[in-house]
């Protein structure tokens, strides 16, 4: 018996009496791989759909920065701490580059309850962006489904401000990729909302690394 | 400002490759780890996920999975991430140091069968090794994500599942955990769904 296989004896499936475990255990095996294999080819066709895109995004953020301008994220659910994630990749410090001003919108419980409570939750990110956007600001916005109507006002309303709008959206993009709706629009090539968040994550991560890079050179 | 071109994207692209295809070699290990935490689904047993930075809003994520299932059909199970309260943590962090905020809401809510899931981008994040340890002497199941050379969370005898995205750059170990999340979550239901195949024992 190799190393591998007496610590995993369910990838060989003549070595074991495979019961029923040691079947849902292979079977979980495979399904992990080819996870891991969906999610490689989401992320190259990625990169050779939007590489130029993200690359004029990235120009776009970091002039906005550099001229005073701030971020905002948000999103639902999952995508709601992705929002806290994308601020996170711009504020951290230790990261290369400057730490820049990013906030997510979803990490306030506050405003986010008043306004779900008060108004209606479809204006949980508009009221605020109306609120403290300035024109210059960066708002981004990510939706596996691109159709969640909340994250669609909160488009709407830091467009009517002057901002720059970067939407992530999954699928066929739904509502975010009609005209009119984003400035820079990155929509995965997956019907999975696992794999387009995985993918989405590397676009907003691979973003921040070079709007911060660039930024950087400035200072230099 | 005109440096970044199509190519440094590429290239940004291209640095995940060699991480994300090492991921299929720990596909064992993963499986594994889905089962134990089966397990403890199984007889009662809660999650309770945490980690600082960028990997507090993974640990976030995780939660929700587990609560409110993307594909329907999936029945919630019961997961609490720890980071989710500013109150708490800044009252912890005042009180007894930054090594604690982890440590100090477990030693609060987590029972003996519960799954601890700490996530460190390098394996060396003292608070998530503090709430692991804190949960391994209650009796809770411990699981660690890491990436790099998993740090010391690799030789802790504090983690009973661990597994390393074999990356030095935090971000693109943060993209192989969030696939690994994804993948802990959508197959726990397999082993959940068919309970013979859980097997014996509490993991």
């Amino acid at each position: 018996m190799s190393g591998l296989e007496s610590l995993y004896p369910f990838l060989y499936p003549g070595s074991v009496d495979a019961g029923s475990g040691e079947r849902v255990l292979a079977e979980v095996t495979t399904s992990t791989r080819e996870k891991v294999a969906e999610i490689e080819a989401v992320r190259s066709r990625v990169a050779a759909e939007h590489a130029e895109g993200i690359a004029r995004c990235a120009r776009d953020v970091a002039a906005s920065f550099a001229a005073g301008g701030r971020l905002v994220a948000f999103g639902n659910g999952g995508s709601s701490t992705d929002a806290q994630a994308v601020a996170a990749c711009f504020t951290a410090p230790g990261a290369p580059g400057p730490a820049l001003p990013a906030v997510a919108l979803t990490a306030d419980v506050a405003v986010l309850t008043a306004l779900s409570n008060d108004v209606s939750f479809e204006v949980v990110f508009a009221r605020p962006i109306a609120a403290t956007g300035r024109p210059g600001d960066v708002a981004v916005a990510l939706s596996t489904s691109g159709g969640s109507r909340n994250v669609l006002a909160g488009l709407a309303a830091a467009r009517r401000v002057g901002m720059t709008t970067v939407g992530l959206a999954g699928g066929d993009g739904g509502a975010m990729a009609e005209p009119g709706t984003v400035d820079h629009l990155f929509v995965m090539p997956s019907s999975s909302v696992h794999r387009i968040q995985e993918a989405q994550t590397t676009v907003y991560q691979v973003l921040a690394e070079l709007v911060r890079g660039a930024l950087r050179a400035r200072e230099h | 400002m005109g440096e970044v071109t199509a190519s440094s994207v590429r290239a940004a692209f291209d640095r995940r490759r060699a991480a994300t295809a090492s991921l299929a070699d720990d596909a064992g290990a993963v499986a594994l780890t889905c089962r134990a935490m089966a397990r403890r689904f199984h007889a009662g047993g809660r999650l309770l996920t945490f980690g600082s930075g960028a990997a507090a809003a993974d640990a976030a994520h995780l939660a929700v999975e587990f609560v409110h299932p993307v594909l329907v059909g999936k029945r919630a199970l019961p997961a609490l991430s720890l980071v989710n309260d500013p109150a708490t943590l800044t009252a912890v962090l005042a009180a007894e140091g930054p090594d604690e905020v982890f440590a100090a809401p477990l030693r609060c809510l987590a029972v003996p069968g519960d799954i601890a899931l700490g996530l460190s981008p390098d394996g060396n994040g003292a608070d998530v090794e503090r709430g692991l340890a804190v949960a391994r002497a209650r009796g809770l199941l411990t699981v660690a994500l890491a990436g790099g050379d998993g740090g010391r969370l690799a030789g802790s005898a504090d983690v009973d599942h661990l597994v390393v995205a074999r990356s030095p750059d935090p971000a693109v170990v943060r993209e192989i955990h969030v696939t690994v999340y994804h993948v802990l979550w959508e197959l726990v239901h397999v082993f959940l769904d068919d309970p013979d195949s859980l097997g014996e024992g509490a993991a």
